[in-house]
């Protein structure tokens, strides 16, 4: 399939960006003889999700040029988790991928815990499986309610916000917090689920299946929304292999790559689920997929809260958590442990450790390195935003400016994630 | 696999496994990596070891590169860990090999002022650019930054040759 508009200039340049992946442009005169213009395309524009700036050369309505301006959103957050014990940087790991805080929590704490070698109970593994899935649906149902305004159907935002408005009732349950959750941590989860939760969790999970059959009848038929989306974007998958895109990006373009299902973590491999593809690798191709996700989360949900186990959510140790508050009038020991975690907190042997898991974006990865001290010497954030970003130029090449709001939507980045 | 004369250690940790390689040497390694199937970069990035008292000896490089590669067919996963030291520090950019490295190279550069050579663009992409200093480095302070738009602002920001 064409590449979109602009076939046909014959004043062209080829940039090789990768083995086998190319842009085309044209020359400093445009398609019908004019001068490019150049414009700025954000930061504040709000279609860009947040404060991407794209520096943008357009031949009439066509874009020849594109060049990303990252940072605006730049809050260091890796420093400042080299600033906090080992137990407080988990606050920090809520914050970069803003939508899906418990699953940023997730890479970390697993990281933590492979090096220093803990294995968490049966419950809070189960426990944190549900929590990432509802996640992946709250930032999904964002994805597909701001996608849905941008491209002129208003009312997916009032029917996706209204769902994610429950998972965040769910997150304050559970937590206390209805965004910044902090529930998962190294050890455990911060407390056991509520059989209210339980309660509101069952619910969600037998209504959740006829809410996406709505959002599908509002949009995967639609003319207008199939129009704006179909044959736009398109990343082919060799493409997007060689341009390390991760998460639905990649698995719109045909490739069945899941960390879930590839290397399984909390107990992935556990639960039956399909990993959502599809070859189309275009804008409409990656709504496929998030829609088909949204599915298999309610799926995967539905397993989770037939077999939570009994036991505790926490690992016992007391040189890693906190002492139950009962023990502190009675065990000296306990103010001791308590005194010490909270003061000075645990160490963690030396070593470095990678940890990717499966956000709603793509592969959310958490390098921690340890010098043996109460303080992480290097934590960093791979984001899967910040390298989802970077096929923007490759998708959006000689498109229409306004199939751009189309594109920047559908790849779906935070821009908390890109410039954390 | 890269040859062995290339590897200088390699090990285990916590269930990852591990080769350094020279710094000189990190793209030629790199690169015998790709063609042996690790085609995907994960991420690049740096770790800063001033007065880290973990690692036993003086006089080893400070900056530690590091690169995490994927073979997406076998699973396999391996970490190449260069050490490099300088003011700046240079190392070859490994973008020609890995795309997504383009901007995991200005990220480091941006962070810890590592010069990669032969980087099509390498300028800050986090950091404005007229940014003094690199934030990442351990001898950065947290919380050193003054208030934006204060009277001190003017003066910290001003880089000391010119102060």
């Amino acid at each position: 399939m064409a590449d979109g508009p602009g076939q046909g200039v014959t004043d062209t340049d080829t940039t090789v960006i990768g083995q086998g992946v190319t842009v085309t442009r044209t020359g400093e005169t445009g398609a019908f003889g004019g001068e490019l213009l150049t414009i700025n395309f954000g930061p504040h524009h709000p279609s860009t999700h947040g404060v991407l700036r794209l520096i943008v050369d357009l031949d009439g309505e066509q874009v020849k040029r594109i060049k990303p301006v990252i940072g605006y959103l730049h809050t260091g957050i890796e420093k400042q988790a080299e600033a906090l014990r080992w137990q407080q940087a988990v606050v920090v790991t809520d914050r970069h991928d803003y939508l899906s805080p418990p699953i940023n929590n997730l890479a970390y704490a697993l990281a933590v815990e492979r090096l220093m070698g803990v294995d968490v109970p049966p419950r809070a593994k189960v426990l944190r499986v549900i929590m990432s899935e509802l996640t992946r649906l709250a930032s999904h149902l964002v994805w597909l309610g701001t996608s849905g305004i941008e491209l002129g159907a208003s009312t997916m935002l009032m029917y996706c916000f209204r769902e994610r408005d429950s998972i965040l009732d769910m997150n304050e349950e559970i937590s206390g917090y209805r965004m910044h959750t902090s529930y998962i941590r190294p050890g455990g989860v911060m407390a056991d689920a509520t059989p209210r939760f339980l309660d509101m969790l069952d619910k969600f999970i037998g209504v959740m299946p006829g809410h996406v059959d709505e959002y599908e009848d509002l949009l995967t038929m639609n003319p207008i929304w199939r129009s704006r989306t179909m044959g736009i974007g398109r990343l082919p998958a060799q493409d997007a292999k060689v341009l390390g895109a991760s998460g639905p990006m990649l698995r719109g373009s045909g490739v069945a790559w899941d960390l879930r299902k590839q290397m399984p973590y909390s107990g992935y491999e556990d639960y039956e689920f399909e990993v959502a593809t599809s070859d189309l690798c275009d804008c409409y191709g990656r709504y496929l997929v998030r829609i088909k996700e949204m599915r298999e989360s309610v799926k995967i949900l539905r397993q989770a809260l037939d077999r939570l186990p009994d036991g505790p959510v926490n690992v016992d140790d007391r040189k890693m958590l906190p002492p139950p508050r009962e023990e502190l009038e009675t065990s000296m020991e306990a103010v001791i442990h308590h005194f010490k975690l909270f003061t000075e907190g645990y160490s963690v042997p030396p070593g470095d450790v990678y940890q990717a898991v499966e956000s709603g974006r793509g592969e959310n990865g958490c390098y921690v390195v340890s010098d043996g001290t109460h303080k992480p010497r290097r934590v960093k954030f791979r984001a899967a935003s910040f390298v989802n970003l970077q096929p923007l130029e490759r998708m959006a090449m000689n498109h229409m400016i306004a199939d751009m709001v189309a594109i920047i939507g559908t790849a779906d980045t935070v821009l908390g994630d890109v410039d954390r | 696999m890269i040859a062995e004369n290339l590897i200088v250690d390699r090990g285990v940790s916590a269930g990852d496994s591990w080769i350094t390689v020279a710094g000189e040497s990190a793209h030629e390694a790199l690169s015998g990596l790709k063609e042996a199937g690790y085609q995907l970069l994960v991420f690049l990035t740096c770790v800063d070891h001033l007065a880290d008292s973990s690692r036993h000896g003086g006089g080893a490089p400070r900056y530690e590169l590091v690169y995490q590669l994927r073979n997406m067919d076998t699973l396999e996963q391996l970490r190449v860990r260069a050490f490099v030291d300088g003011d700046p520090p240079h190392v070859e950019s490994v973008s020609d090999l890995f795309p997504p490295a383009n901007w995991d190279e200005r990220e480091t550069y941006d962070m810890f002022g590592i010069v990669f050579e032969n980087h099509p663009d390498l300028t800050r992409i986090l950091m404005p650019d007229d940014w003094v200093g690199h934030p990442l480095r351990r001898d950065y302070p947290v919380g050193g930054e003054v208030v934006e738009f204060s009277e001190e602002h003017e003066t910290w920001q001003t880089a000391p040759d010119k102060a």
